[in-house]
């Protein structure tokens, strides 16, 4: 069925080993039993796992980029679907403009945005609460989910939502019962990346933290910066089992192509 | 009144009117084809219907009630959508089921409706499948079962047959036909397809620049087109500039490139005319009954029939004869042909022009 080449063949396999590579670096280190990072590890001991045990502070982040994670892509997911119905179908005076202006967080530098929020949150007297990093987080991610939204919503064949109302459907009801089973590909699929992005954002909420609502990423990126001991090895470890789990439970219950590629049933 | 009397509809968009002054009368059960080519505003005129598009002006009438403040959702009207627009992620049970929940029917009345309406378009036994699995022919069934189980006041087919392959769109059209009789539902197609209108429908209305040029029965319209346009657009025909001598009680006498021919009575002035010939009325004759010599230009062989191309003194004419099983004139040979004077259509020259 698949005709690659040798050639292909050979360049996929570097590609795959480039990327994977990484990863079985940062697994592999956190398998070791000294106290230093080494690759290779000289033997297999669980020691930094039970470390993270020994600093909650680490699991606390955990929480609240968990927490944050769903927050915002949830609020970022509300307000996406409603405008990607109005961008995607009608036409409307400034709709470009609405449109740029949603996937601006994308073009601006995240350093600058980083400097503008802790300005904004401090006028507004949230700096460094959870609700001001929801705030951040779910404008940084909007622009994914909007474009895995638009990209539906312009799919769909408009007759179906006709076909609905001509048989009697209010507005809401056929959106419910219609247009959202539609669409449902590309808000999932945005969720779940709006969710990733939040999950390891770094730049911006290193601007806008304080040490009730820090982030694993910032956490990791600050013991980093004191130690370069194995826990964040074994801290890294953990997340990418949690991805994994993540995917391996979408895949199961929606279909991971059907989640990257936009594909609807 | 007419079950369904539309009225001098009128939709413009900006500077252009799609549809100018459309009247319509259509009697309870009868079935409807507006007719026309692309962009002639049958389509909008079918969305105004189904209250998709507010009209510019003009009424919609239907038993009764004035539909133009109704919005889409309340005029209960059962629609076929070209692209069948089933729900994708529903089977075609719950697509069926749809317009019930809606009005509020549930339980075993449910269930009987759903039945029945499947049973209509002999799709009961796929009841569980997703549309995704399905033909397009068994689609448009589900499509249309979706929208006689609500009971329409009137049924709207938007080119419901435009998707199917050519044998297939066929079937469907007996199909069709047998569906909105036993369903007994007064319905108004648009369409394109001339041989799909008149096979299907009791009338035709033909459209063309956003109006009404000519209703009548399939039969009616064919035979007496009121211009070219309605002759080349319904089945093929011959048309040919001539000018109307005179006519009076003995028929029209006509001259066509220098030709002295005859044809029927007409109500029209003498002077600059255009005539029309079905392709199937001209006979190839032996050489004592031709009324003119022909050279076959080319022919073509279409299984049941052939279609010769002559070249006459009056100009190119398109012939249609059934195959026989015999030997037909071959490119190059001169034939006579020959028609009854009563074939003739004489039309006006200058309704094509009109705006």
């Amino acid at each position: 069925m698949n005709s690659n080449g040798k050639y292909s063949l050979i360049f996929n396999g570097l590609f795959t080993i480039f990327m994977v590579a990484p990863l079985v670096v940062v697994i592999g280190v956190s398998f070791t039993p000294t106290g230093y990072l080494e690759f290779p590890p000289s033997g297999l001991s669980l020691r930094w796992f039970r470390a993270i045990l020994d600093n909650p502070d680490f699991i606390d982040a955990a929480w609240i980029s968990l927490k944050l994670g769903v927050c915002s892509a949830t609020v970022s997911t509300i307000v996406a679907v409603p405008a990607a119905l109005a961008i995607g179908r009608e036409r409307f005076l400034g709709r470009e403009a609405l449109q740029a202006l949603f996937l601006s967080p994308l073009t601006v530098p995240t350093v600058v945005l980083g400097i503008a929020f802790l300005r904004l949150l401090s006028l507004l007297e949230i700096n460094g609460t959870f609700i001001g990093l929801t705030l951040c987080h779910a404008i940084i991610i909007t622009p994914f989910v909007l474009r895995l939204v638009l990209s539906s919503v312009v799919g769909i064949d408009q007759s179906i939502e006709k076909a609905a109302v001509s048989l009697g459907a209010s507005g809401w009801v056929v959106f419910r019962r219609v247009t959202l089973p539609l669409i449902m590909p590309g808000v999932v699929g945005g969720w779940v990346l709006a969710f990733i992005t939040s999950f390891d954002e770094l730049t911006v909420t290193v601007f806008i933290v304080n040490p009730s609502t820090t982030t694993l990423p910032v956490r990791l990126f600050s013991h980093i910066t004191q130690t370069t001991d194995p826990l964040i090895a074994s801290v890294s470890t953990m997340v990418i089992l949690f991805t994994v789990a993540l995917m391996l439970l979408i895949n199961r219950f929606y279909g991971l192509d059907r989640l990257l590629m936009g594909e609807s049933r | 009144m007419s079950f369904l009397e539309i009225k001098a509809l009128t939709k413009r968009f900006f500077d252009m009117t799609a549809v100018d002054d459309f009247s319509l009368s259509v009697e309870r059960g009868e079935f409807v084809s507006l007719l026309g080519p692309s962009g002639c505003g049958k389509t909008t005129t079918l969305q105004m219907i189904a209250g998709f598009e507010d009209p510019s002006s003009g009424s919609i009438i239907l038993n009764g009630r004035n539909l133009s403040k109704v919005p889409a959702r309340k005029r209960g009207l059962g629609i076929v959508f070209q692209t069948y627009a089933l729900f994708p992620h529903m089977t075609v049970e719950q697509n069926v089921a749809f317009g019930l929940e809606m009005r509020g029917i549930s339980g075993d009345d449910r269930r009987q409706k759903i039945a029945n309406a499947l049973d209509l378009v002999k799709l009961s036994h796929l009841a569980k499948r997703f549309p995704k699995a399905m033909s397009g022919g068994q689609r448009q069934r589900v499509a249309l079962a979706r929208a006689l189980v609500i009971e329409p006041e009137l049924l709207l087919l938007d080119e419901p047959l435009s998707n199917l392959d050519a044998k297939l769109r066929e079937e469907m059209q007996l199909e069709l036909r047998r569906i909105q009789q036993d369903a007994g539902v007064t319905t108004l197609l648009v369409t394109h397809d001339q041989s799909e209108a008149m096979a299907l429908s009791d009338r035709i209305a033909v459209m063309q620049n956003g109006r009404l040029m000519q209703i009548g029965t399939p039969f009616d319209t064919y035979e007496s087109p009121k211009s070219s346009f309605i002759s080349n657009f319904l089945g093929k025909s011959n048309c040919l500039d001539a000018r109307l001598i005179s006519t009076g009680d003995d028929g029209a006498k006509l001259d066509v490139n220098g030709i002295q021919i005859t044809g029927p009575a007409v109500n029209l002035l003498p002077g600059k005319v255009l005539i029309s010939l079905r392709p199937e009325r001209i006979d190839i004759v032996d050489s004592a009954e031709g009324v003119l010599p022909a050279r076959v230009l080319e022919r073509i062989f279409l299984g049941d029939q052939w279609l010769f191309r002559l070249e006459t003194t009056i100009g190119n004419l398109l012939v249609v004869r059934r195959n026989r099983g015999r030997r037909e004139a071959e490119p190059g040979e001169t034939v006579h042909i020959a028609w009854l004077p009563e074939h003739l259509r004489i039309l006006p020259q200058s309704q094509e022009n009109v705006a």
